[in-house]
């Protein structure tokens, strides 16, 4: 397993548009985070929670992108034929999904730790910089939300490259991964508010309780508890990829 | 060896392999033959696990492909050359590849150097030619030194020295006492690197055996005698059950009369020989011939010019 998990590292990281991604996932909410330390760090209302809360609200555009990273990695396979030279070097195929699915979850929530890194840190010194008090302990929910952020990533990851399983085509798993959270389940859930009544119904979609993971407040309007939605958001991203493994498994290569 | 049992494929309706049976023996280079659409790569691809066959079994030195631990220290394949990321370095599609199997570093220089790509490993793989692609595969192939070797049409878009140099280095394989199993529809290539033969038309075996074999059972046969007293013989021969075919005026074609035979009589009848010669068909004649019946896609060239 261990040589099995080496090839698929070389191969996510010998390819330049996962770097590019990469990052562009990394300085999308640092870029921000630090600017926003910069320019408004001097204004009054500017405390350690608005440092948390631009971070993890841009680390949900960086988990998005590392879905479709992860997304990419197989479809690309499936695409270039890479995936039979694969499949020739390594007959047993869950060996094989299992190690890249740890590759591309890893890397994303590596890269998530980066940046919460890189944008606290910096950010901090920014803004104290520009006469800002910035003292964590005020923001107890902090460290929870930052810990989401990383979380979200990695299952942001595990359901794109689930959605790259069962679809084998990369403009159909980026489609799903991007239109779904975005427009579809907000659709949704309205929808079946409206035929229902259950108007908290959205809270249960399932890339929207994954962004419950990086709720920065404590009130989380009635639904699901951030370990309830993650939990969730991970056992649907984790079905996601269990299934696309077994469709992999039965079909031709 | 190889040896392959009651393999069948489907897609959907149509039947790509039927119950194919045949056995690749080591030391010598096997051609594996078939007209388009008879199921050449398909069985390539069952073979190694790629398609899910609905029935049979491979197995290699009586082992099946998914039960080898290291596959690339066992079988090595090349079905396409086209199967890489073409923003990968050729040298890093050799890396993952070795990686996957635990094999050195080390190794990747020797293949690339074998195969005469050291001087672009690191380009991207959107700049090589097929024949450099062709090259590369079967670098991967070499990676693991397997004593088993499949290759698909493994001389496509090599030039005339790339297509010797793949025949010269399957040959040397196969001298060393591997099993090498090739499919091509470069027909006088296969006639000279392969000692067997694997037929097949419409997923089914039509023939193995050596390719002497084949060619001695399936093509034409016949006698070239070159005269200066051409229309005697010709009136001879034909008397004596010969059919005379003219190709020029000092040369004939004759069938049904073995090479003795249009001797003697030409010795009875005082006619001078200036050659007489057996001719025989070619191994592209012989499969022309066999695989008539099983031809999915023909060509009406012939009809169109008449």
């Amino acid at each position: 397993m261990i040589n099995v998990l080496r090839s698929e590292w070389i191969k996510l990281r010998t390819v330049r548009m996962n770097w590019i991604l990469g990052i562009i996932a990394f300085a999308f909410p640092v870029v921000i985070t630090l600017l926003t330390a910069f320019f408004s760090g001097d204004d009054e209302g500017f405390t350690a929670r608005t440092l948390v809360e631009v971070l993890t609200g841009t680390a949900v555009v960086a988990a998005l992108l590392c879905g479709v990273i992860a997304a990419a990695s197989i479809t690309g396979e499936f695409g270039f034929g890479t995936i039979r030279p694969t499949f020739a070097a390594v007959p047993r195929r869950t060996r094989v999904v299992a190690a890249k699915a740890i590759v591309v979850v890893t890397a994303s929530t590596v890269l998530l730790v980066l940046a919460d890194l890189t944008g606290i840190g910096i950010g901090r010194l920014l803004a104290e910089g520009q006469g800002a008090t910035i003292d964590f302990s005020d923001v107890p929910t902090a460290l929870p939300a930052l810990t989401g952020t990383v979380v979200l990533a990695g299952l942001m990851a595990l359901a794109g490259y689930g959605l790259g399983l069962l679809t084998r085509s990369t403009p159909a798993a980026i489609s799903i991964l991007i239109v779904w959270p975005l427009i579809a389940e907000g659709l949704i859930g309205a929808l079946i508010g409206l035929i229902s009544g259950w108007h908290n119904v959205v809270q249960w979609m399932p890339f929207q309780a994954g962004i419950r993971l990086v709720f920065v407040g404590t009130d989380f309007f009635d639904g699901p508890s951030r370990v309830v939605s993650g939990l969730y958001f991970g056992g649907v991203a984790a079905a996601l990829t269990i299934a696309g493994a077994i469709a992999v498994d039965r079909r031709d290569a | 060896m190889i040896n392959v049992a009651d393999l069948t494929k489907s897609f959907g309706r149509k039947i790509a392999v039927d119950q194919l049976s045949f056995e690749v023996r080591p030391g010598v280079v096997t051609g594996f033959l078939g007209p388009n659409g008879s199921g050449k790569s398909t069985t390539m691809r069952c073979m190694l696990d790629l398609d899910r066959a609905e029935r049979g079994r491979t197995l290699f030195d009586n082992r099946r492909f998914r039960d080898l631990h290291s596959p690339l220290h066992e079988v090595g394949a090349l079905l396409d050359a086209g199967y890489v990321h073409p923003g990968r370095s050729g040298r890093n599609h050799l890396r993952w590849l070795a990686a996957s199997n635990g094999i050195a570093r080390s190794r990747i220089d020797e293949v690339l150097d074998l195969v005469g790509l050291t001087a672009v490993a690191g380009a991207r793989l959107r700049t090589y030619s097929l024949g450099m692609r062709q090259r590369l595969g079967l670098a991967g192939v070499m990676l693991g030194d397997p004593h088993t070797i499949i290759l698909d049409e493994p001389a496509n878009g090599l030039d005339p020295e790339g297509i010797r140099w793949i025949r010269d280095v399957l040959t040397h394989l196969a001298a060393q006492g591997r099993t090498v199993l090739v499919s091509s529809h470069q027909l006088s290539e296969i006639a000279l690197m392969a000692s067997d033969l694997v037929v097949i038309g419409n997923g089914r075996l039509i023939e193995q055996g050596t390719v002497n074999e084949f060619i001695d059972r399936h093509a034409d046969r016949w006698v070239r005698v070159k005269s200066p007293a051409l229309g005697a013989l010709a009136t001879t021969l034909t008397a004596g059950g010969g059919q005379v075919t003219a190709v020029d005026e000092a040369t004939l074609d004759v069938r049904g009369l073995e090479c003795r035979a249009v001797g003697e009589m030409a010795a009875q009848h005082g006619v001078v020989l200036h050659e007489l010669s057996p001719q025989t068909g070619s191994l592209e004649d012989a499969f022309l011939k066999v695989t008539a019946a099983a031809q999915e896609f023909r060509s009406r060239a012939t009809e169109v010019a008449q």
